[in-house]
């Protein structure tokens, strides 16, 4: 590739990932026909807000099964947790499995996480009993939530917040027979939720053979009913779970965050490109110019990553990684620049010192990051929590992106800056025209 | 400049600084965050007055209080008197709306049950023992070739005793901090450890990179080339802490209260990795070189 192709393509690196980086990216890619795509830099729970939930199934009732059932059962306890937690499935929660025997949620700007924990860890086990109207002993009828097709929230005739449900196929003609010899008998029927009556023990007025049933427990608010309402629908969990872990970040919190990672970027970004340019000149201000150029390639793949299934979420840890990283991105300028220095004052031309610095300050460059990157590999994957793992993500990136920025970038820019009699002045490379040796 | 002359002032240093931490270490500990020993921690906006946390924490009848200043916000760590989830809920109401009441609304609770903290300190320990075992692996692969008078043994050996020096200093200022200014430790500080670690390995493999590039290509004493290489190095070393070192700066004084206690510990470890490359490795190399020499000239 000759110089002057890799210099076109560093500026159109440079004008693409800038127009990326831009905040208000989503127009100017409605302006080249690309609409309905966010991007966004994901932003971890600490950073806007939310809740970290850990349940871990009871280990009691998890000893007792086989590793099949196990295995159902911990599925079944996720698909559970996920309708309770968005019965809708709109809002951004999600629910993953963790280890062999827990299971996380994150609730993303709740606000009461204490009633979240409550209706997540409910047992929710509907049963429907019969009772005997003169001896009144409620007997089981074998008639439970299982039977249950879902359940809505409803209005009686004097206004009051009903529980509905609809029986399915099978259990219609069970509930049927059920309500026509209670009817026939008086006796009572009584309706449970994990041990509590929500219905009942109350007559049968007639005989419900649709297997529509209509609750009407007191509920004290719509609210009260629609968690009932969801929680019958959801189902019963197949397993208990405890709360094990709670993490909640309030908004405001993670909005100052945001906005002193932000100027902390800033200050660094700001106080190393001075620091480069005061103390290697001309040198400096290419090493700037590729800094900046890592900063918008970062950012870019931050936002993109956002698109595919493997989404970097930047947490507040993270933040500190990437800031980190633009600390040691210059790193290999440093090395690159002093060896350059080395090389001019024994005398070396202009274009020899460079390609020289480039390849002596090579092996330095490549072990040395090799040293971080392990680092950050072992975190990812050992770590487990997604604290660490954001800031081992952003970190290993940073040493990635910026060995190719500080190397191709800044080598482009000064081997253009070399073919001018400008770029070729000692001092511009932080060297005295006084050290070089004559030969 | 001589740099490697002065090697038992620099070892000094090293080991003053060291020693009490090490003493600290041994009669304290480290004073573990709830992620390792479990517990509850609110963080609420403003200065809260301990005796007023106090009273709070009496009648709920809390455990093993401690309140502390963090910026414009408090910190409080507790432990709920029961393992029960719904007593830990009604706790942290109760002291939540008490001190929101008094114009303190909370903005951060994190409460970590026994089981999670078994777990992630299992974790920090596997991960900072993989870490170190890997990056030994790979001092050994990276200096595999050495000439004479030193061996890839000799390199790798000094690299992983830098290595544990920057990690203990680290170790020992926390448990003093921990001992002095109720600093406790969380999940980010082994974090801090393994970046610490790395950056020790990346900064003395520049060094000595350049010992045994002047090795081949220079004739003298051991200990002249070693010093030579300490100087060509002295620009790159300072200047790479320094800009690493501002760049944390800034994320201490202006970056957010949560993480502040992390980057001070990179702050520490990352400016003792910088000393140490410079001051204790290659000096070191030359030690042990010397010492082997004594050896084979006092043989028959």
């Amino acid at each position: 590739m000759s110089l002057r192709t890799k210099v076109w393509l560093i500026l159109a690196l440079t004008i693409v990932t800038a127009l990326i980086t831009w905040p208000r990216e989503s127009d100017l890619l409605k302006l080249v026909g690309i609409k309905n795509v966010n991007l966004e830099v994901k932003q971890g729970l600490d950073l806007q807000g939310g809740a970290h939930l850990v349940f871990k199934a009871d280990a009691a009732e998890l000893a007792k099964l086989n590793q099949t059932d196990r295995e159902k059962a911990m599925t079944g306890l996720i698909d559970v947790i996920q309708k309770r937690a968005n019965p809708a499935g709109t809002s951004e929660i999600t629910v993953q499995r963790q280890g062999s025997d827990r299971v996380i949620v994150e609730l993303p700007g709740v606000q009461n996480v204490a009633e979240a924990v409550n209706k997540i860890g409910k047992t929710a086990q509907l049963t429907f009993l019969e009772v005997d109207p003169s001896t009144q002993t409620p007997t089981e009828t074998g008639i439970t939530g299982k039977d249950v097709e879902k359940a809505e929230v409803g209005f009686s005739q004097s206004n009051q917040p009903v529980v509905t449900l609809q029986m399915k196929g099978p259990a219609t003609k069970q509930f049927g027979d059920l309500t026509t010899r209670l009817n026939k008998t008086n006796g009572q029927l009584l309706t449970l939720l994990d041990d509590q009556p929500i219905f009942g023990p109350a007559t049968v007025s007639s005989p419900i053979t649709d297997g529509r049933a209509q609750l009407e427990g007191n509920f004290g608010s719509i609210a009260e009913a629609r968690t009932v309402a969801d929680q019958i629908t959801a189902g019963a969990l197949p397993i208990p779970v405890t709360l094990v872990e709670e993490r909640t970040v309030g908004p405001t919190l993670g909005r100052e965050s945001i906005a002193k990672s932000l100027v902390a970027g800033i200050i660094g970004l700001a106080v190393v490109a001075a620091f480069m340019v005061a103390y290697y000149r001309l040198a400096g201000v290419f090493a700037v110019g590729a800094l900046i150029i890592y900063t918008l390639l970062t950012l870019t793949i931050y936002k993109i990553s956002g698109l595919t299934p493997y989404s970097i979420v930047l947490t507040l840890a993270g933040t500190a990684g990437f800031i980190l990283s633009i600390g040691m991105a210059v790193d290999a300028n440093i090395l690159v620049f002093e060896r350059m220095k080395e090389e001019l004052r024994s005398g070396k031309a202009f274009a020899t010192a460079l390609e020289s610095a480039f390849d002596r300050a090579w092996t330095s460059i490549r072990d040395s990051n090799v040293a971080t990157i392990i680092t950050c590999v072992i975190l990812y994957l050992f770590s487990g929590t997604a604290l660490i793992k954001g800031f081992a993500v952003t970190l290993g990136l940073g040493v990635l992106i910026s060995m190719f920025t500080a190397i191709v970038v800044t080598r482009t820019l000064l081997r253009l800056s070399l073919r001018y009699s400008w770029g070729q002045k000692p001092s511009f490379y932080g060297v005295r025209s006084a050290e070089v040796e004559r030969p | 400049m001589n740099i490697i002359g002065r090697r038992k002032l620099w070892y000094a240093i090293s080991l003053a600084i060291i020693v009490p931490g090490a003493i600290s270490l041994m009669l304290h500990g480290l004073k573990l965050g709830i992620d390792f020993r479990g517990g509850q921690l609110m963080e609420v906006q403003g200065g809260v007055e301990q005796v007023e946390v106090l009273r709070i924490a009496d009648q709920q009848q809390l455990k093993d209080v401690t309140v502390i200043s963090a910026g414009n916000n408090t910190l409080i760590r507790y432990r709920s008197s029961s393992d029960d989830v719904k007593r830990q809920q009604l706790d942290r109401q109760t002291l939540s709306s008490q001190l929101q009441g008094s114009g303190h609304p909370e903005v951060r609770y994190e409460n970590v049950g026994p089981s999670v903290s078994a777990d992630i300190t299992k974790k920090a320990v596997i991960s900072i023992a993989l870490a170190s075992l890997a990056i030994v692996l790979y001092i050994a692969f990276a200096f595999r070739n050495v000439p004479p008078p030193m061996t890839s043994w000799n390199f790798g050996v000094t690299a992983i005793i830098t290595m544990l020096h920057d990690a203990f200093l680290l170790l020992g200022v926390f448990s003093l901090l921990g001992v002095f200014f109720e600093v406790e430790i969380d999940a980010l500080f082994v974090t801090a450890i393994l970046t610490v670690i790395g950056f020790s390995v990346h900064d003395t493999i520049v060094v000595f990179d350049r010992i045994r590039e002047n090795l081949r290509r220079q004739r003298g004493e051991f200990e002249q080339i070693v010093n030579n290489s300490i100087l060509e190095t002295l620009a790159r070393s300072l200047n790479t802490s320094l800009t690493v070192l501002l760049t944390l700066l800034a994320l201490y004084l202006f970056g957010g209260q949560s993480i502040q206690q992390f980057v001070l510990a990179l702050l520490i470890g990352i400016a003792a990795g910088t000393y140490s490359s410079i001051f204790n490795a290659a000096p070191l190399l030359v030690s042990w070189h010397n010492y082997k020499q004594k050896r084979i000239a006092k043989r028959p």
